[in-house]
């Protein structure tokens, strides 16, 4: 009996929330698999990558060739989206989608991007201070918060102000603390070549050294003392776990949770890894599997889509859908990130992710080919058939009524191509309903 | 924000949101959703009409929003002071063009496009500036205070933007059509408690298909389309996604008799544009819209244009030239179209920036810019020009006129509606004459 207790509280529906909240969603083979291993295990691997049976989509091809990130159009978008869709480690991904969006940097040439997007996975799980070390020197940044030639004589408060605001601290400063570390940040350049490639640089005689006072203390601070000292602030903490918290869970973060993950940030050097640890295990995050409670974003939506069809990278169509739905990596709307919620569905991104469900009708994985479908299924057959084409997802039973309904309707219809038909129509709705929209 | 806790606008003033509440907690940042009850798809239709027929001149207010603050002191130069001027920007000073009847001197990008731009709009009296607007104590983090301007409340909590809380006082039940964001994503400002509103990128493609289905099938899928977006219950995220799939649904059927055809596009304008401006488009997009009678009473518009100039400022006379190439094109599609008693506009940003340089550009500041445009704005400059001699303790301009002040006069002149409905304490901050 007490194994029979077990098996019930870690079930496929827990493998699937667990792997779209901390990655792109789960294969049936995958959610099959881990929860037979249990939600220990689940969440070891989660947090730490390694074998496992991930999707074995074939490697990225637009057109026939290989992916050039650095130099085609869009291409640097597929790059990272097909990451996602064939990671052994898929929460490294999710979060260096976190930290893009935490860190929002735009408009800056597509070398430097995925220079800073590299920083990002490098230092996903690790020390914070460490990543927010290598953001503050990171080109990218510090072209896009004009902190590269913020110099001794007119330092620009721009990255002074965000690195408190948005990036540590969201409050518990001063407008006087926030020209004070403008003053203590100054020193970097950035020096461009006659090729337009641009070299950044630490140059003291560039760099205020006189005295100031940030966050109550005083002295010749430079930028690191800045940051240690954002680090150090008690606002830091409760302001970082919150953040993550609000990425992986959403519902609001009870007082003694918050406490408990500022414990295991502060005890553990600043590190994420343990918090998104406790995070993954907390049941909040299970709540409510028959009726998700997250929006997807639309990266993660297609990604996801694509990742759980078993179906890689094979166009660029994604592109500018991910434009049009309202989050194109590496182009984030401003230094505050995407706004993350039910914002992602205006009747206008609904229409797109219609969409997107015509293009992922035209792949090889989830399309129907003409006279590929027996016309002898019936309705319920039909529904799964459909669902399996499309990874498996989870539906609600109203859902799940509508659908056989419309296979019944369908099927019932009498010309040839009605199952093929049917199934087209099934397996969009599976992936453009309102159901796939949520995790 | 901390600092506005204490004034916190949202106490108390604000019938209370339950629903929205509910359905915002487990999506984020509770986060405001567009929300209204049921209805049967046919009474859509005829809403719209209904609401075009009653009211086919009814006043519709446009709200452009020019993100990252706009500095005052090179769009709209001091003249009168341009000694003081000059000293606080030496590297940055422009040689203001000067505005008749005033001591000012505008950004000379502002005359760019038809009939010269913004300054020929001036000229002819169709324009109002509303210098030094803000509000006190100013926060100058962005997303504070586009907060604030969006809400039209100081405060740190969610909720509805101005214009959404307008429509749920003012607006119909039935027709999303009524409140539209031009562009992908639904406007904070235009976010409702239970008013439903849309979002637009392109009327043109706002329809739908299914790949390999027609006919029957094609019909009964959305069919069935519909009804899971109108399946009541399930949690905020679950909800939001239907009523999303639900209002994309209705709009879609809305604007399909738009759509081009055998080469023909309904939407198509006597005005040009300015090319390759995907603002330009928007407000070209929306001019059309309007001529139609899909009952449009508010609308959003946000310039593509970066105006946070912290190390960049020269590039005001390309960000303000296509503004004013912009939004002189529109002004004059819409009396091309017949619309322009109808529709004002006012363009807004979410703060100043501070009047001392710091040598290629300027950093956040108190005391912007904004404006009344259109054949209903009363023309001149309505609010006192800030005293460059007399910044605040942060070296910031003074306030000189409260942006609430402007919403309720705006709410009372041109959509004819009480402003206290929706500005809480809409009496506590005056009115401007801001509509003939």
């Amino acid at each position: 009996v007490p194994r029979r207790r077990a098996h019930r509280s870690w079930t496929e529906a827990h493998v699937r929330r667990a792997f779209w909240r901390a990655g792109f969603g789960a294969t049936p083979r995958e959610a099959r698999h881990w929860a037979r291993r249990g939600k220990a295990a689940t969440i070891r691997w989660l947090l730490n990558g390694g074998p496992s049976p991930v999707p074995r989509s074939k490697a990225p091809r637009v057109d026939g060739h290989r992916l050039d990130p650095e130099n085609e159009w869009g291409h640097d978008v597929l790059w990272w989206l097909d990451r996602m869709i064939r990671s052994r480690h898929p929460l490294q991904e999710k979060l260096t989608l976190f930290w893009h969006d935490h860190f929002a940097t735009s408009e800056q040439d597509t070398p430097l991007m995925l220079a800073q997007n590299r920083t990002f996975r490098r230092h996903a799980l690790g020390r914070f201070p460490a990543l927010l070390a290598a953001v503050t020197r990171d080109p990218a940044m510090l072209l896009f918060l004009s902190l590269a030639n913020s110099d001794k004589e007119a330092p620009n408060e721009n990255y002074a102000r965000e690195l408190m605001e948005l990036f540590t601290l969201g409050h518990g400063y001063s407008e006087r603390d926030i020209r004070q570390a403008a003053r203590a940040l100054t020193g970097f350049r950035a020096d461009w070549h006659d090729d337009g490639s641009v070299k950044t640089s630490y140059d003291r005689e560039w760099h205020d050294a006189g005295v100031k006072r940030v966050l109550g203390k005083v002295g010749h601070l430079d930028w690191r003392d800045v940051l240690d000292l954002c680090v150090r602030h008690p606002a830091h903490a409760p302001f970082m776990v919150g953040k993550l918290w609000d990425f992986f869970v959403g519902s609001p973060l009870p007082r003694s949770t918050r406490a408990r993950l500022v414990r295991a940030y502060r005890g553990s050097g600043l590190r994420i890894k343990p918090v998104v640890g406790a995070i993954l295990a907390h049941p909040a995050l299970y709540r409510n599997l028959d009726a998700p409670t997250m929006v997807k974003s639309p990266v993660v939506y297609v990604a996801g889509s694509l990742r759980t069809a078993g179906q890689g990278i094979d166009r660029d169509s994604w592109t500018w859908m991910l434009q049009a739905m309202g989050q194109y990596p590496f182009q984030p709307p401003s230094v505050a990130g995407w706004d993350w919620g039910a914002a992602w569905l205006s009747s206008n991104s609904m229409r797109v992710r219609f969409d997107f469900a015509n293009y992922m009708l035209d792949t090889p994985r989830v399309g129907v080919k003409d006279g590929s479908t027996p016309n002898k299924l019936s309705p319920r057959q039909a529904v799964a058939r459909a669902r399996s084409a499309v990874g498996d997802p989870w539906t609600s039973a109203s859902t799940d009524r509508h659908l056989l309904r419309l296979a019944q309707r369908v099927l019932a219809q009498d010309f040839d191509e009605r199952g093929d038909m049917c199934q087209r129509v099934l397996r969009h709705l599976l992936i453009s309903g309102p159901d796939a929209q949520v995790h | 924000m901390n600092a506005h806790r204490a004034c916190d606008d949202f106490h108390g003033s604000m019938r209370p949101l339950t629903r929205r509440q509910v359905l915002g907690l487990g999506v984020g940042g509770g986060l405001a959703l567009y929300l209204s009850r049921a209805m049967p798809i046919q009474r859509v239709f005829e809403a719209a009409a209904a609401d075009a027929a009653s009211n086919p001149n009814g006043p519709v207010l446009v709200s452009v929003f020019l993100p990252g603050g706009v500095d005052l002191l090179d769009t709209l130069v001091p003249l009168h002071d341009y000694g003081r001027y000059a000293d606080l920007r030496p590297n940055l000073k422009v040689q203001g063009v000067p505005l008749a009847g005033t001591s000012l001197g505008l950004h000379p990008s502002l005359s760019r496009g038809a009939g010269g731009g913004v300054k020929g709009l001036y000229e002819r009296g169709k324009i109002g500036f509303l210098p030094g607007i803000d509000y006190s104590n100013p926060d100058l983090s962005h997303f504070h205070s586009r907060h604030f301007w969006e809400t039209g409340l100081i405060t740190d909590r969610s909720a509805p933007g101005w214009l959404g809380r307008w429509l749920d006082r003012a607006g119909g039940r039935d027709n999303p059509l009524q409140g539209v964001s031009m562009g992908y994503g639904l406007s904070p400002v235009m976010r409702s408690g239970h008013a439903p509103v849309a979002a637009v990128a392109s009327p043109g493609d706002a329809g739908f298909w299914i790949r390999g289905a027609w006919g029957d099938a094609f019909d009964d899928a959305m069919a069935a389309y519909a009804r899971m977006g109108r399946v009541h219950g399930g949690g905020g995220a679950l909800a939001a996604s239907r009523e999303a799939a639900r209002l994309a649904k209705l709009v879609a059927d809305r604007l399909t008799p738009y759509a081009e055809h055998d080469g023909v596009d309904p939407l198509a304008s006597s005005v040009a544009y300015p090319d390759d401006s995907d603002f330009g488009e928007r407000l070209r997009y929306l001019a059309a819209m309007i001529s139609k009678p899909l009952g449009i009473r508010v609308a959003d518009v946000e310039a593509d244009a970066d105006f946070d100039t912290h190390d960049n400022q020269k590039e005001l006379t390309t960000l303000l030239g296509e503004v004013s190439e912009c939004l002189s094109a529109f002004q004059a599609d819409l009396e091309a179209r017949g619309l322009s008693n109808r529709v004002l506009t006012f363009v807004w940003s979410e703060f100043g920036r501070r009047p001392e340089e710091n040598d290629t550009g300027t950093d956040h500041g108190a005391g912007g810019l904004a404006w009344v445009q259109g054949d209903r704005a009363l023309g001149g400059v309505h609010s006192d020009y800030p005293d460059l001699n007399r910044l605040d303790r942060d070296d910031n301009l003074q306030v000189t006129v409260d942006f609430r002040r402007v919403y309720s006069s705006l709410l009372e002149q041109h959509l004819g509606t009480e402003a206290g409905g929706v500005i809480p304490r809409a009496g506590s901050f005056g009115r401007v004459q801001l509509v003939r």
